[in-house]
């Protein structure tokens, strides 16, 4: 028996074991906890990583929790299933490498960014409560321990981002962040009600094979995409973003990112995997679409008056998700017809998932780049700064190319997946196209701006004592380089490697659905 | 027509606690509002698992019956009820940190976050 | 031929633009080389040109504040942005009265 079968299991396990033994190697003092936060972390992407490796060796994965044998799917011959049961294709496994890569960088920042505050045991066990949310999210099979682990990871978000309370914006961010994140959780359960009153299941692909467009259906699926969409900070529903994203210590904010493209995979598990072919009418793909083109623009141009370095940022992080909905939306648009699929459908599927990845890198690079300036400078007021590359040479060479990449300048991994997005969009709607166009411009002034600010200037007298970011925060921030580096150069390896397979698992509807169904479609 | 009336309840509940959350100022009755939905969904899944007639779904204690109500939506339901414990408690503890730092509890002007 | 990137269009090859930057950066090294090195050291050709102005000791009375950045940008779209702020309200109310709106649209759409 090879252990690897484990693998799907273990992905949780480990960063809950993490989570709940926090406050023990807190006891150890602070170098013990700092080494178990570090274990953890890497222990986690490289099971993620053998994850991958897995599933694109030998297709899905399936994984029954309490079961005789991992793979009974289907107990007695029965005709669904009826254990907690973890699904990994491609598409899960390549999401759960980027939002542990995410989880790993902002881990390493955090030892010594968070290094002056108390209560750092609860931090770290809040940390991988969260990672162990956002995997879980990722890797489930079932629709009620999606609900579950979305609710695991929002109420670890809500503590992390309240983590300083004695600052009165934090605890504000993580109210409003939780109110309407509560809110949309009740909405996803009183879904997964309706779709279980309707089929007597909850695994996704149970319900998938049976899925018949109905009324109830109709109404599952308004609740589903409109409560994950809030949940990864689309328009008219971002306004919590900005709060939330500007608010969290920067190396949650790292994870954050990671964590809001769980519940983008959500979506998008919900929109091809469960509903899929079923799906009926173009409505939702339009919608997708519409919303994330408003993601693009208003995001953007609220970027670019914004004066708080971490609050531009998160606005930019709702523009380059109005990016991926849109690609994703156009993939959506095609998956009834073959041809449109090949023409330009499963193009925009490849840039929106490569967007994902590269999204994820560059955005944490540059929450935590902003996180080091707050370090050295003390402030988060762009006013208040400049000339600061002068003293923090490292931080401003990763800038540099966080900044290129977000803005799409070649040969930037950035500038790929927008050529893919931009090319397919085209094909559907030429105006999409454009509004991706003068968004990427914009996003080029923006960053321009906070360079210029921050970086760039003469040196000013109240940051003569200020110092480069410490050990710790720089590797945290160098590995997201590296990998933003690697993507740039091997942009062919990436896409055949990872980008493709995970298109490909997501428009597979029926692979997915058998993968626990066994034959039965 | 009585097999029904438990889904009106269920929207009953909802809509009323929608309406706190979207109309109400103060922020404990927005946190009223959000355990009343949080009520309606729990009502929603037991409601849907009720079979008339039918008895707790444990083997052991159910004796001579013919009918069982659904066991699944009430693990789902005690599930959801941890869940709503914990962030019911949580987003009390962050009102009363709200209200020491802005000596307020109207949702109007807790606002320095905007723009 | 393993290096480029197929869009269905046309392709992308990252190492003919390394090249190309190779290439221009080399010419600009060129053309900074060609720059005149015989400046006289200590005088007035050695000193900032702040608008014949005195140069402030301290940076922070020089630097353009983030705030002025893309100032016309802002005062031209005016309408758009005061409209956009005010949206951006801050109230949570406003916030779910956002979710229930667009869950409110998007079910009509979806089941009519």
């Amino acid at each position: 028996m090879n252990w690897q079968i484990h693998l799907p299991a273990l992905a949780l396990a480990i960063p809950l074991l993490g989570a709940f033994a926090s406050p023990v190697a807190g006891l150890g003092g602070r170098s013990i906890r700092n080494a178990w936060m570090v274990f953890i972390s890497i222990a986690t992407t490289a099971i993620c990583l053998l994850l991958l490796n897995r599933v694109l060796a030998e297709g899905v994965m399936v994984y029954v929790m309490g079961a005789e044998n991992w793979n009974l799917t289907l107990p007695s011959g029965l005709s669904w299933p009826i254990r907690i049961i973890l699904q990994v294709d491609a598409f899960s496994a390549f999401m759960a490498v980027v939002g542990s890569v995410a989880a790993l960088a902002g881990a390493f920042f955090s030892l010594q960014f968070m290094d002056k505050f108390t209560g750092l045991e609860k931090f770290s066990a809040l940390y991988f409560l969260l990672v162990t949310g956002m995997l879980g999210m990722q890797l489930t099979g079932d629709l009620f321990n999606f609900f579950v682990f979305l609710e695991i990871a929002s109420v670890a978000s809500f503590g992390l981002i309240a983590f300083w309370r004695d600052r009165p914006e934090a605890v504000e961010a993580s109210f409003k962040y939780m109110v309407i994140s509560t809110l949309s959780a009740m909405f996803v359960l009183i879904a997964v009600g309706f779709l279980y009153g309707r089929y007597n299941a909850v695994n996704i692909a149970a319900v998938a094979r049976m899925m018949h467009m109905g009324y109830a259906e109709k109404i599952a699926l308004v609740f589903l995409v409109v409560s994950l969409t809030m949940k990864c900070g689309t328009v008219p529903m971002h306004m919590w973003t900005p709060d939330a994203y500007a608010e969290a210590p920067a190396g949650v904010t790292c994870l954050l990112v990671g964590v809001s493209q769980a519940s983008l995979y959500g979506l998008f598990r919900v929109c091809f995997s469960l509903y899929g072919v079923s799906l009926g009418s173009t409505v939702v793909p339009w919608t997708i679409i519409v919303m994330g083109v408003l993601s693009m623009f208003i995001g953007v141009t609220m970027a670019v008056i914004q004066k708080e370095v971490k609050r531009l940022m998160a606005y930019h992080s709702v523009s380059q998700i109005g990016y991926i909905l849109m690609a994703l939306g156009v993939g959506l648009l095609a998956i009834r017809d073959p041809q449109a699929m090949a023409e330009y459908g499963f193009t925009a599927m490849k840039g929106g998932i490569f967007h994902i990845l590269n999204y994820t890198m560059y955005k944490g690079l540059l929450f935590l780049t902003a996180g080091a300036l707050f370090y050295s400078s003390g402030s988060r007021n762009l006013n208040e700064m400049g000339g600061l590359a002068r003293v923090m040479p490292h931080t401003t060479f990763m800038f540099v190319i966080a900044a290129a990449a977000i803005a799409g300048i070649p040969p930037f991994n950035g500038f790929v997946s927008k050529l893919l997005i931009y090319q397919s969009t085209f094909a559907v709607y030429p105006l999409l196209a454009v509004v991706a166009l003068v968004t990427s411009v914009l996003t080029l002034a923006s960053f321009v701006k906070v360079f210029q600010t921050a970086f760039l200037g003469p040196a000013r007298k109240k940051f003569e004592h200020a110092t480069e970011a410490p050990g710790s925060m720089l590797i945290g921030m160098s590995i997201l380089t590296i990998v933003i580096v690697a993507i740039t150069l091997f942009p062919t390896w990436t896409l055949s490697h990872l980008v493709e397979p995970a298109a490909k698992a997501l428009v597979d509807q029926a692979g997915y659905i058998s993968a626990v169904m066994g034959g039965g479609l | 027509m009585t097999g029904n009336a438990p889904f009106l309840v269920v929207g009953i509940i909802f809509f009323l606690g929608l309406y706190a959350i979207l109309f109400e100022r103060n922020l404990i009755k927005i946190a009223i509002g959000i355990s009343l939905l949080e009520a309606s969904a729990n009502l929603l899944l037991i409601v849907l698992g009720y079979r008339s007639g039918g008895s707790i779904p444990v083997f052991t204690l159910a004796g001579e019956v013919k009918t069982m109500v659904l066991p699944t939506p009430q693990a789902l339901t005690l599930t959801a009820i941890v869940i709503g414990l914990a962030t019911s408690a949580l987003l009390l503890s962050l009102i009363m940190l709200l209200y020491r730092h802005y000596g307020t509890l109207d949702v109007r002007e807790i606002r320095r976050l905007r723009g | 031929m393993w290096s480029k990137v197929y869009s269905g269009f046309g392709y992308w090859d990252v190492y003919v633009w390394l090249v190309f930057f190779g290439i221009s950066s080399i010419l600009v090294l060129w053309l900074r080389s060609l720059g005149r090195a015989d400046y006289k050291e200590g005088t007035e050709q050695d000193e900032i040109f702040y608008g014949s102005n005195e140069v402030p000791e301290d940076g922070d009375d020089m630097g353009v504040p983030a705030s002025s950045a893309y100032w016309g940008f802002v005062k031209a779209l005016k309408p758009y942005y005061d409209s956009l702020v005010e949206i951006h309200s801050g109230i949570v109310s406003d916030y779910v009265g956002f979710f229930i709106f667009t869950a409110a649209v998007l079910a009509v759409l979806v089941l009519l």
